[in-house]
């Protein structure tokens, strides 16, 4: 037995309810086991414990008959920008050699060796870390944890910040690494280790262990638990397509928008440049493209928050100020914490309002109810979960009645279920006959969703498709079922 | 976006960092005991030249950077000037009161300042900021654990600057009512203050996290980076040696000012 704990039991300070109680779970050498189950059941939490990092780096109270962690452990985080402490690639990859005290003459060799390993081929390797894109900054994390040749391997959500690209190029990585090498997962989106895992570990959202076997059995006895947990399971969205049952296309409806000429600069360099476009109502417009390609600049040159030329209409209203953008837009940003400038969930949404308070109260109410999230309406907005913080940065955006609404990657980093609800609050709003326009990296939701892709390249529109939203049930490549 | 200056490395680059730093601190500590401003003017060119045509950086950056400085000057002489004691009197007009005294000493303030700035400048466009935390470890015996939460700090600072870019364009998007007088300060703060705050502080518990994952502890350690005394670090010395002493001899020998000291 290698790693294990038995009879464990968790208390966060200010909890009611034990996070774990009497839990006991090993892991045998060679493994690759995955931990699945709803947010906030105390995966990462578990897989904490098992590295050791509870409870000597982040002190919690824990209790356990027995606690077995691995004589080294290498753990790879989820964000990529708060991992690193060093600048340069070599330099945080030497942070992890001189804590293991390599000597000074061997590093260069060692640095080469581990970033050979995880396909970071560099012919010097002081490269700045800021200059690497999400998905080699976390193939870096993977690299300087090798560097501690582990025992066991921890991965604690590694691409839940990545984007499509970027989670192919970590999984590709990982897969690669040494067969027999034990690892325990955490992950949320499953498609790619479903068939590199032996083992599946799903937790219910008391942070019970409800499962624990194989892929395929798992699989095939709690398809219906991982939904509920809004996990990525691979057909996801084939079952997802068979709930919600989409409309068909839709009909195109009045005119709503004209962008001629748009141009958005940062300084004296031109970002984005659009030069004829027209959008109706009833339109949902994904906007497509590598990262750094101007595609949040677009949004931003329509709210007119860069410094822009050229003309934007909505209806018969030309857009020349940010106040006149706000009228017309409503503008959802993808960390919602910044959207936020009071202290309570109700106050959010009657700023927003600026309105008389006999008036305003029962419609925030109403939204808050409709919402799910009155319950939590005198709370900080910071102590909201993911899930209900995006939905009040939506609903602070377009408690007005702006007939457009501009999405800045909303579904980034949610869970399924998340996703869902708020693809079906889009929708809804969509078929009143608002304008979506939103930028997302995900190739499902565009198949699935939008009616019209705009792809951006290198700081131009480049291409206007037409999308056919897709006959229900029909398999996409990228599903499949075990 | 890019954060770094691109830059040659000069024989300044190779000065040991630690002895630089208090080299500099001495430098400093020495230029607050010089009363004549024959000197003090000449003693200007001794890191100004250094910053012209030693530092490895492009012209145009260094003249952006020195432009500042030059306010500095020009503020914090005339200051001095425009209200300073004196008995010579050369200009009164309402409360501005400029005497032949008051006008050396601000003169003096002001290439007083104008060297620390030029000092500081030095410093900082040839030091990086890890050489100069390994060579507070390996010649001032600094903990590490100090020295590398700075670093990491460091590594935060650029992210906080794109934090703020999204936050200001967050609000001006969601329109804010600007409160009138103080309250509009109070305001601001409370409105940047408590979302990078919170950002901030998860994300350094974060990588603290990460630092402890990666076996960072109070154990032996080796470092990949040797910082050394050379022979570099003597002609610096000598340099501002040679310099401070023709500057001392040319203030003594050929004074362009009547005054020698302005304290009296």
């Amino acid at each position: 037995m290698k790693v294990g704990v038995s009879n464990l039991r968790v208390k966060y300070a200010g909890a009611e309810t034990l996070l774990f109680n009497k839990l006991s779970l090993h892991i045998k050498e060679g493994e690759k086991v995955l931990f699945l189950g709803p947010s906030g059941c105390g995966k990462s939490t578990l897989l904490q414990i098992l590295s050791g990092l509870i409870p000597n780096a982040v002190p919690v109270p824990m209790k356990a008959d027995e606690v077995a962690i691995p004589e080294s452990s290498g753990v790879v985080f989820q964000d990529p920008d708060s991992q690193f402490c060093m600048p340069y690639v070599d330099e945080e990859i030497a942070f992890v050699l001189e804590n293991c005290a390599v000597p000074q003459t061997e590093m260069k060799s060692f640095i080469h060796h581990y970033l050979m390993k995880v396909g970071l081929n560099f012919e010097d390797p002081h490269v700045e870390i800021s200059s690497l894109s999400q998905g080699m900054k976390q193939r870096l994390a993977i690299a300087s944890m090798l560097a501690l040749e582990p025992e066991v391997i921890f991965l604690d959500e590694p691409t839940a910040l990545l984007d499509p690209e970027g989670t192919s190029e970590v999984w590709k990585t990982i897969k690669q690494l040494n067969a027999k090498q034990t690892m325990i997962i955490v992950e949320h989106k499953i498609d790619e280790v479903i068939h590199f895992v032996d083992r599946i570990v799903l937790f219910d959202s008391e942070g019970k262990i409800i499962a624990d076997a194989d892929p395929e059995s798992v699989f095939s006895f709690y398809k219906p638990k991982l939904k509920e947990y809004g996990i990525w399971y691979p057909g996801v969205w084939t079952d997802h397509k068979q709930d919600e049952n989409l409309p068909a296309p839709y009909e195109k409806g009045q005119q709503l928008m004209s962008i001629s000429q748009l141009q958005g600069y940062r300084g004296k360099s031109s970002k984005i440049e659009v030069s004829d476009v027209t959008a109706y109502e009833g339109e949902w417009i994904a906007v497509t493209g590598k990262n750094g390609a101007g595609k949040s600049s677009f949004l931003l040159s329509l709210m007119n928050v860069m410094k822009t030329s050229g003309t934007k209409r909505v209806r018969d209203k030309v857009l020349k100020t940010i106040k006149a953008s706000r009228e017309q837009l409503a503008f959802v940003f993808q960390n919602p914490e910044f959207q936020f400038i009071t202290n309570s969930v109700y106050d959010e949404l009657v700023y927003s309002l600026e309105m008389l308070e006999d008036k305003g109260v029962e419609k925030v109410r109403n939204w808050l109810e409709a919402y799910d999230l009155y319950h939590v309406k005198d709370l900080h907005p910071y102590q909201l979960s993911t899930g209900q913080k995006r939905r009040l940065s939506v609903g602070t955006a377009m408690f007005g009645t702006q007939p457009v609404l501009l999405l800045d990657e909303p579904t980034f980093g949610q869970d399924a279920s998340n996703t869902f609800k708020l693809l079906a609050l889009f929708e809804e709003l969509r078929t009143e006959g608002m304008l979506i326009i939103m930028v997302t990296h995900d190739e499902m939701i565009v198949h699935n969703y939008a009616t019209r892709e705009w792809v951006i390249q290198e700081g131009k529109l480049i291409e206007d498709r037409k999308r056919e939203r897709r006959e229900k049930g029909e398999r996409h490549a990228m599903d499949f079922t075990v | 976006m890019q954060w770094t200056l691109q830059y040659e490395e000069t024989w300044l680059h190779r000065l040991n960092p630690a002895f630089k730093l208090i080299f500099f601190l001495s430098l400093f500590l020495i230029l607050l005991f010089v009363h004549n401003p024959n000197v003090i003017s000449n003693l200007t060119l001794v890191p100004l030249l250094l910053v012209l045509f030693a530092t490895g950086h492009r012209r145009k950056v260094i003249v952006l950077l020195l432009i500042p400085f030059l306010i500095l000057f020009f503020s914090s002489a005339s200051s001095m000037m425009f209200f300073g004691q004196g008995t010579t009197t050369w200009w009164k007009w309402g409360i501005i009161h400029i005497t032949e005294e008051s006008f050396f000493r601000g003169l003096h303030i002001g290439f007083r300042a104008l060297n620390f700035a030029l000092l500081g400048l030095l410093f900082a466009l040839t030091t990086r900021p890890v050489f100069l935390f390994y060579s507070l470890i390996q010649q001032l015996k600094v903990p590490p654990r100090f020295a590398y939460s700075f670093m990491a700090a460091v590594r935060i600072l650029p992210v906080m600057v794109e934090e703020f870019q999204q936050l200001r364009a967050a609000l001006l998007i969601r329109g804010v009512k600007k409160k009138k007088g103080l309250q509009r300060v109070t305001q601001s703060i409370m409105l940047y203050a408590v979302p990078l705050l919170s950002q901030s502080i998860r994300r350094a518990h974060r990588i603290a996290v990460a630092m402890e994952a990666k076996q960072f502890n109070n154990k032996e350690r080796t470092y990949y980076y040797k910082q050394t005394y050379s022979k570099v670090d003597i002609y610096f010395v000598l340099y501002i040696m040679a310099g401070f002493g023709l500057a001392y001899w040319v203030g003594h020998t050929f004074p362009y000012f009547g005054i020698t000291d302005v304290r009296n």
